[in-house]
């Protein structure tokens, strides 16, 4: 973090302890939840968000134990369907700038639809993508982003297929912003929140996160070791989709993180909407009787 | 003649609705009331399908299974339909081929129904149509047949095709050729117009059960909807969509039933109206959901439009099979709230409030509604604007400032908490799925969690406190027969009050004076006007459109009183008046 940037949240100090709970917190130590909720927090208060402009929406796991964590309006929902959850709120009210945060098992499993037509439809959402390749709170079974030949609580022999890609596939929807970070940095996130946070469509970020309990394979130390930033690439352009989808297939030996793609044409779902156009209010403000008499 | 009872027969996609909706609206102009239902298979094209069209000059509300004119579009349905026709009945057709219709032709002759023939297709070539104007000429020939007044019809056709004047064009000479083709066969009572046109009858409109969901919503202020299509729901997404450029509001088809469930909490959480709404298979998808809403105590309504189960059963049939579904919806204990309509007027009153009780008590609301309600069309007054007042439960602008997190889930004597919105300056609070304190916060200690359960259950009281009972349709008391159900029941129930209440009904001097007991809101069940109902009748029955009669054993158990039989059907068929007056003249106490 650079020192003006540092100055600047020692400046707002008070708002960032604003945010932090004096309940006992239930990760584990070292969890890459830590870090995230940490980064998430520096980011809203260095771009200004008060209680009442953001709402958290959080899935079922470990990601989502921190849903009273965090001294904000939050939702927590249920397994798998915090994106739809998100969608709906964030279309509600679009003054409210709506934050999900879900694991992979939610994101790339149970909800995976969800996932798909949040990426096609471009909802305003920023998305945290919690990665930690594996179930956490249900004790150490596989995901679907679980590494081949890992053994798991439910496969002793060892993950027998391939995972998915995560930012493969997310990039094969044609999204409008996809960036990775990692829960060993969290000036890094910071930034990646605070950009995520300022994109009007579907932000994905994925968090290469730290499971010290039962993801053995990939701690911090191992991500800090292959992790690049894509910013020193010098040639490269982050509005080239096929750049990004080549960029992100290598995930053991350079691992790109960074704001990876981004495409500022696709316009936002609320944006598309015919019926509202020019409207000044939000649905949450417009709830009242219409006369309907010269609809019939 | 009460009751002027139709049948338009076809092949799913010949026409037959467009032909049914123009008789059935240049009915109602000449101050006919109607009702009208469609049956037709769950395919696009083929396969037999038929319109019904009941008219009378009094008001009406449910369907005859028998008809008095069958006019039929092709042959296989006129085969399929044709027992439907009473004896002395009237067939209009236009098939070409002699022997094809010669064995119907000759039962027709046995049973005295008198036969309309004319060479539909033919006229319609001669007119500068082709096959798919047959339905038109043969509506030109109902309408002289029955010696009505040719400006209504040309009147309700020019509508039709009014944005197609080329179209247009044919139609009108097609019509008119039909028309003049035919001679009168049945005289038929017409309602005597007063002056400026509108029918001596109050004033009404025509709507079907989706229709005036959509509007009642649109009414209250719900300003979302979300969906994935299911009949017999689909079409409230189809209404709310073709407004949403007028109305301003956000309609989205997203991509399966646990979304768009989703997604409405998610909506109704940041405090707007939002809506949904599905069929019994699309519902068990959101069941979980349901749970959420209950749990974080976010209002909640979701339409449930019913066809016959299980799986997917008969999707574009009727039935009330899913009465259990929605009042066990969801894993674990949660008070919600479960309402049925039963004509355009409920589907357009009930959703206002459905909303209010969502918002007012912070609970799920499940709205029934049935394949028959959802697209019977029928006469009821005009929708009145602002009867139902919007009540929204939240918290002033005024408290707004004093608010403690610990309010949102305060654990009060009725159970019910303060509720406010996120995005606004009141304290935070945690919309916590997990079990939780006050202010949201999970916990897992054994003292609060029962304090907590126990607070979200008493919310339950609260609502059964203040729910409407049930209404009693017909005589007080003593009468001769009773009924009680739920949903479209009341329609056939409020039409055999009518017609048993004639003199000579069943051989009675004075009619036979039959009442009705009808629950609007089914769950939770109020018992005092039933416990009055029981007490004042003897011979109580029970008439409900599913297997196990699911009202009947909830009410038996909570009043500890036996019903004298039960009027169960799950044919995919509502309940048609024959069938309840033959029940009745069975049933009658001796």
């Amino acid at each position: 973090m650079d020192s003006k940037t540092l100055q600047e949240l020692e400046a707002k100090a008070k708002k960032l302890m604003g945010f932090e709970t004096d309940k006992k917190i239930t990760w584990c130590g070292n969890c890459g939840n830590y870090a995230i909720h940490n980064a998430l927090a520096r980011a809203l208060v260095l771009e200004n968000f008060e209680r009442k402009d953001f709402v958290m929406c959080f899935d079922v796991g470990c990601s989502g134990n921190g849903s009273d964590k965090f001294e904000a309006f939050t939702i927590h929902g249920l397994h798998g369907r915090v994106l739809s959850l998100a969608a709906g709120a964030a279309l509600a009210n679009s003054k409210v700038k709506v934050i999900a945060e879900a694991g992979d098992g939610a994101t790339f499993s149970e909800g995976v639809s969800h996932l798909v037509h949040a990426v096609r439809n471009n909802y305003p959402v920023m998305f945290i993508h919690h990665n930690n390749e594996n179930y956490g709170l249900t004790t150490g079974q596989a995901s679907a982003l679980t590494r081949c030949g890992v053994k798991m609580l439910g496969t002793p022999e060892g993950v027998m297929v391939e995972p998915i890609n995560s930012l493969d596939f997310v990039l094969g929807l044609k999204p409008s912003f996809v960036a990775r970070g990692f829960s060993g940095d969290v000036d890094h996130m910071t930034e990646l929140f605070r950009a995520g946070l300022k994109h009007k469509g579907f932000a994905f970020i994925e968090v290469l996160q730290a499971c010290p309990t039962y993801n053995r394979l990939t701690p911090d130390a191992w991500y800090a070791e292959r992790v690049r930033n894509v910013e020193d690439l010098k040639s490269y352009d982050r509005t080239d989709l096929w750049a990004a989808r080549k960029i992100v297939q290598d995930v053991d030996k350079e691992i790109y993180i960074g704001l990876l793609y981004e495409n500022p044409e696709k316009k936002d779902f609320v944006s598309l909407l015919k019926s509202r156009e020019g409207a000044v209010t939000t649905p949450v403000e417009e709830v009242k009787h219409y006369d309907v008499r010269g609809l019939i | 003649m009460n009751r002027l009872c139709i049948k338009i027969t076809g092949e799913s996609g010949s026409g037959l609705l467009s032909t049914g909706e123009i008789l059935m609206k240049a009915m109602k102009s000449m101050g006919f009331y109607v009702v009208a239902d469609r049956e037709y298979p769950s395919l696009i094209k083929g396969g037999t399908a038929c319109f019904i069209l009941n008219a009378s000059l009094k008001p009406i509300r449910s369907l005859a299974k028998r008809v008095d004119v069958m006019m039929a579009i092709d042959k296989q349905s006129l085969v399929v339909y044709f027992d439907d026709l009473k004896r002395g009945g009237l067939l209009i057709h236009g098939y070409e081929r002699p022997l094809g219709v010669k064995d119907i032709h000759a039962l027709a002759a046995e049973r005295g129904v008198k036969i309309l023939h004319r060479m539909a297709r033919e006229i319609a070539e001669e007119n500068g149509g082709n096959v798919l104007m047959v339905n038109v000429v043969l509506a030109g020939m109902f309408w002289k047949a029955l010696g009505l007044d040719y400006c209504f019809i040309e009147a309700e056709v020019t509508e039709q095709f009014k944005d197609k004047p080329k179209l247009l064009a044919i139609d009108l000479k097609c019509l008119k050729a039909g028309y003049e083709k035919a001679d009168v066969q049945m005289k038929v009572e017409v309602p005597k117009m007063a002056a400026g046109g509108v029918a001596g009858a109050k004033k009404t409109i025509l709507i079907d059960g989706n229709h005036s969901i959509t509007l009642g919503a649109i009414h209250a202020g719900c300003r979302v909807y979300f969906a994935y299509p299911m009949s017999p729901s689909s079409s409230i997404l189809t209404h709310f969509s073709e407004y949403a450029v007028k109305t301003g509001a956000l309609v989205k088809q997203v991509e399966d039933e646990i979304s768009v469930v989703n997604m409405t909490l998610g909506a109704m959480y940041m405090g707007t109206r939002a809506l949904c709404a599905t069929s019994g298979g699309g519902f068990d998808l959101m069941t979980e959901t349901v749970s959420l809403a209950g749990m974080i105590e976010t209002p909640l309504v979701v339409v449930v439009a019913q066809r016959p189960g299980p799986a997917t059963g008969l999707p574009t049939w009727t039935a009330q099979g899913d009465l259990d579904l929605a009042v066990h919806a969801g894993h674990g204990e949660f008070p919600r709230v479960v309402i049925a309509v039963s004509d355009p007027s409920d589907c357009f009153e009930l959703i206002q409030h459905a909303f209010n009780i969502a918002e007012k008590y912070q609970a799920v609301v499940i709205l029934l509604t049935e394949k028959v309600v959802a697209e019977t069309n029928m006469n009821v007054p005009e929708f009145e604007m602002g009867k139902i007042k919007i009540e929204r439960g939240l918290v002033g602008q005024a408290e707004m400032k004093n608010l403690e997190n610990s309010d949102r889930y305060k654990v009060t004597a009725n159970g019910l908490s303060k509720r406010w919105l996120p995005g606004t300056d009141g304290a935070y609070y945690f919309a916590n799925g997990d079990e939780h304190w006050e202010d949201g916060s999970l916990l897992e200690d054994s003292p609060r969690t029962a304090v907590m359960y126990e607070k979200r259950m008493k919310k339950g009281e609260l609502i059964e406190k203040n729910l409407p009972e049930p209404v009693v349709y017909g005589v007080k008391k003593n009468a001769d027969i009773s009924f009680v159900g739920w949903g479209s029941s009341k329609n056939v129930m409020m039409d055999v009050i009518a017609s048993c209440a004639e003199r000579g009904h069943a051989g009675r001097q004075a009619g036979v004076k039959v009442n009705y007991l009808h629950y609007s809101y089914v769950f939770p069940l109020k018992t005092k006007v039933a416990e009055k109902f029981f007490a004042e009748n003897k011979n109580v029955h029970l008439i409900e459109g599913n297997y196990n009669g699911q009202l009947g054993n909830m009410l038996e158990a909570k009043l500890g009183r036996k019903m004298r039989s039960r009027m169960l059907k799950y044919d995919g068929r509502p309940f048609f008046m024959e069938e309840v007056e033959a029940f009745v003249k069975k049933n009658l106490r001796k």
